[in-house]
C-alpha cells in the first residue's frame, strides 16, 4: 500500500454524485446569491444590459439608502417585537395545552383535538374577513397589537408540544405532584426542561413564520406605515422611484428582511428537521 | 391548562370560520358590524359563478390557482423524492450541506423570494435571460406575458418550497430498513427495480402526506401576485388568495369575499379528498 496516488474520490459514481450535489446547490443558491451581488452593486451597474454578475467596487450605499427610505430601523424593531412576542406566548399556550392533551384525562379530549388538527390545516384566507372585522370591534385594527393577538396560540405548537409530551414519564410528574408541587411549577420545572428539542423546534418555526407573514400585517395594519413590519417596508422599495427603479436598492431591504430567520435556521436546523421528521412521518 | 390556548384558537380561528360560513349566505359590508348582514340565501354563490364581472374573475381565479397548485404538487413532489435520495445517500459527501442550502431557502421571506425573482425575470437585465442566450435560446417575457406569468410563478414557489419537501423525503427514506435493500441486491435486483419495488411503496405516506401540504401551501399564494403582477397580465395571475382580499376587504364585500371562502374550502376538501383516494387505490392494486 506505499505511495498510494493521492485519490480525491473512491469511485466514478461518487465523483458523478458529488459533481451533481454540488451543480444542485449552486442551483439552489443562486438567486440569494445574486440578491447579495446585487445589494453591493452601484445604481448603474443594476440597470445594465447585459448585466453584470460581478460588482466593480462593491459597496454598502443602497443599504443606507433603503435605511432613509422605508425607516428600516424601525421596520426591523416591528418585526422583531411581532415575531419575539408571538413566538414566547405560542411556546407557554403550547406547553400548557400539548400537556393537558397528552397527560390528563377528560371529557371530550379525543375530539377537541381532532378540531385543533384540522384549524391547523386552514388556510388564513378563509377566516381573514371577519377576523378583520373582530379585530375591529376589540379595538385593534391598524396597530401592531392587532399583529400579534390574534397569533398567540397556535394549533401546530399543540399539536407538537402533545407529540412530544407524551414521551415524558407519568412517574416523573406523579413524584413531583407528591412532593406538592403545583401543576404550573410541574409543567415549567419538570416536564418543559425535558422537551426542550421541541421547544427549540417551535421557536424556529414561529419566529420565521411571524418574521415573513404577510398577509395578516397588511390587512390589519390599514397602510400605518409606522407599524410596517420589514416584509411589508420591502414592497414600498418597489414603489419607490427615485428617476429609474433601482434594483440595488431592493436587494438590500430583501437581504436585511432574509437574514435574521435564515441564521435562526443555521444555528436551530438540527431541531426543525427532527420537528419534522417527528410531525410528517410518525404524527 | 386548557383555556388560553383553546379560548384563543376558538376565537381568532374556529369563530371567524363558523362566521365566513354564515356570511357567504349574507350580503354584508365588510366595513360595518356584523348585525347588519341580510340573509340572501345562494345569491352570493350565483353572484360567483354567474357571468356578471365579478363572476368572471372569481372563476379566472379558481382556474389558475387550480392550475398553479396542481403544476406546483406535481413538480414538488417528485422533485423532493430525487433530491431526498441525493442528500440520503452515503457514497458521496455533501449531503448535510446540499440540505442545509436547500432548507435555507424555505426560510427566506415570499416577499423577498418575489422580489429576487422580479429581477432574475427580468427580460433585459435578468440573469436567466443572460444564461438562455449562452445556450443560444432567445429571450422569453416571463412574468410580461400573459402564458407564461402563471408557469413563471409556479418557479419560484418550486424554487421556494422544495426543500421543505426534501426534508419530508429524507424522513421517509430513513424509515426503510436497509436490510430490505440487501435482501434485493443479493437477488440481483437493479437500482431502478429496488426504487419501483421498495422505495415508492414504502415512501407512499409520506408522498401523500407532502402531496397534501403542497396542496394547502400553493392555494394560498399571495405576495408575489400582490407585489409583481397584481393579478396580471390579463388576469393570467390572479389567484383565490389576492382575488378575496381583494373583493372581502378592499372592496369591502365580505359576503361575496365570504362566499369565494367557502368555495375555496370546499375545493380544498375535495382535492384533498381525491388525494387520499388515489393513494388508497394505489394501495389496494399493489
Amino acid at each position: 500500500m506505499s505511495a498510494a496516488r493521492p485519490r480525491i474520490f473512491a469511485s466514478p459514481q461518487e465523483g458523478l454524485l458529488t459533481l451533481l450535489i454540488i451543480v444542485v446547490a449552486v442551483v439552489a443558491a443562486f438567486p440569494m446569491v445574486w440578491m447579495v451581488l446585487s445589494s453591493l452593486k452601484t445604481p448603474q451597474e443594476s440597470m445594465q444590459v447585459p448585466p453584470v454578475w460581478l460588482p466593480a467596487t462593491p459597496n454598502l450605499s443602497a443599504y443606507a439608502e433603503v435605511a432613509d427610505v422605508v425607516s428600516l430601523g424601525r421596520s426591523l424593531v416591528n418585526s422583531a417585537v411581532i415575531a419575539t412576542v408571538t413566538t414566547a406566548a405560542i411556546i407557554v399556550t403550547s406547553l400548557m395545552a400539548g400537556y393537558a392533551f397528552a397527560k390528563y384525562r377528560f371529557r371530550g379530549r379525543e375530539a377537541l383535538f381532532a378540531v385543533l388538527i384540522a384549524a391547523m390545516f386552514l388556510p388564513p384566507i378563509v377566516t381573514l374577513i371577519p377576523l378583520y372585522r373582530i379585530t375591529g370591534y376589540l379595538g385593534l385594527n391598524a396597530s401592531l397589537i392587532g399583529v400579534i393577538v390574534p397569533n398567540l396560540a397556535n394549533a401546530f405548537g399543540i399539536f407538537l408540544m402533545r407529540q412530544y409530551i407524551k414521551g415524558v414519564p407519568d412517574e416523573l410528574i406523579d413524584a413531583a405532584r407528591v412532593d406538592g408541587a403545583s401543576e404550573m411549577r410541574i409543567l415549567f420545572k419538570v416536564v418543559a426542561p425535558s422537551v426542550m428539542p421541541a421547544i427549540a423546534a417551535l421557536t424556529l418555526f414561529a419566529f420565521v413564520y411571524h418574521w415573513n407573514s404577510y398577509l395578516w400585517p397588511l390587512t390589519v395594519l390599514q397602510g400605518q406605515t409606522e407599524q410596517y413590519p420589514i416584509v411589508i417596508s420591502l414592497s414600498r422599495l418597489l414603489s419607490y422611484n427615485r428617476g429609474a427603479m433601482n434594483t440595488g436598492l431592493v436587494m438590500a431591504g430583501a437581504t436585511m428582511a432574509v437574514l435574521p430567520p435564515v441564521l435562526l435556521f443555521v444555528f436551530l436546523q438540527r431541531f426543525f428537521v427532527d420537528s419534522i421528521v417527528s410531525s410528517g412521518v410518525k404524527g | 391548562m386548557l383555556a388560553p390556548a383553546t379560548g384563543l384558537i376558538g376565537v381568532f380561528v374556529l369563530l371567524p370560520m363558523a362566521l365566513t360560513i354564515w356570511l357567504a349566505f349574507q350580503d354584508w359590508s365588510t366595513q360595518t358590524g356584523f348585525e347588519t348582514a341580510q340573509f340572501v340565501g345562494l345569491d352570493n354563490f350565483f353572484a360567483i359563478f354567474g357571468s356578471s364581472s365579478v363572476g368572471r374573475d372569481f372563476k379566472a381565479a379558481l382556474v389558475n390557482t387550480a392550475v398553479y397548485t396542481g403544476l406546483s404538487v406535481v413538480v414538488i413532489v417528485p422533485l423532493s423524492v430525487a433530491l431526498g435520495l441525493l442528500v440520503h445517500q452515503r457514497l458521496a459527501p455533501g449531503g448535510i450541506m446540499l440540505r442545509t442550502v436547500l432548507f435555507s431557502t424555505y426560510m427566506v421571506p415570499m416577499i423577498a423570494v418575489a422580489l429576487v425573482w422580479s429581477k432574475l425575470y427580468s427580460p433585459t437585465e435578468g440573469p436567466i435571460n443572460q444564461m438562455l442566450g449562452w445556450v443560444g435560446i432567445g429571450p422569453q417575457p416571463w412574468l410580461s406575458s400573459p402564458s407564461t406569468a402563471l408557469v413563471s410563478l409556479v418557479v419560484l414557489n418550486v424554487w421556494q418550497q422544495v426543500g421543505y419537501f426534501t426534508v419530508l423525503a429524507v424522513a421517509g427514506l430513513t424509515q426503510i430498513p436497509p436490510t430490505l435493500y440487501e435482501a434485493a441486491r443479493m437477488d440481483g435486483a437493479s437500482a431502478w427495480r429496488q426504487f419501483h419495488a421498495i422505495t415508492l411503496p414504502l415512501l407512499s405516506n409520506t408522498l401523500l402526506f407532502s402531496a397534501v401540504i403542497a396542496v394547502i401551501n400553493a392555494v394560498q399564494v399571495f405576495e408575489p401576485v400582490a407585489l409583481i403582477t397584481q393579478g396580471g397580465p390579463v388576469n393570467s395571475t390572479n389567484v383565490l388568495t389576492y382575488h378575496i382580499r381583494r373583493v372581502g376587504i378592499e372592496r369591502a364585500q365580505g359576503g361575496l369575499g365570504s362566499a369565494m371562502a367557502v368555495t375555496l374550502m370546499l375545493a380544498l376538501v375535495v382535492a384533498i379528498t381525491l388525494l387520499f383516494a388515489l393513494a388508497r387505490s394505489r394501495e389496494e392494486r399493489a
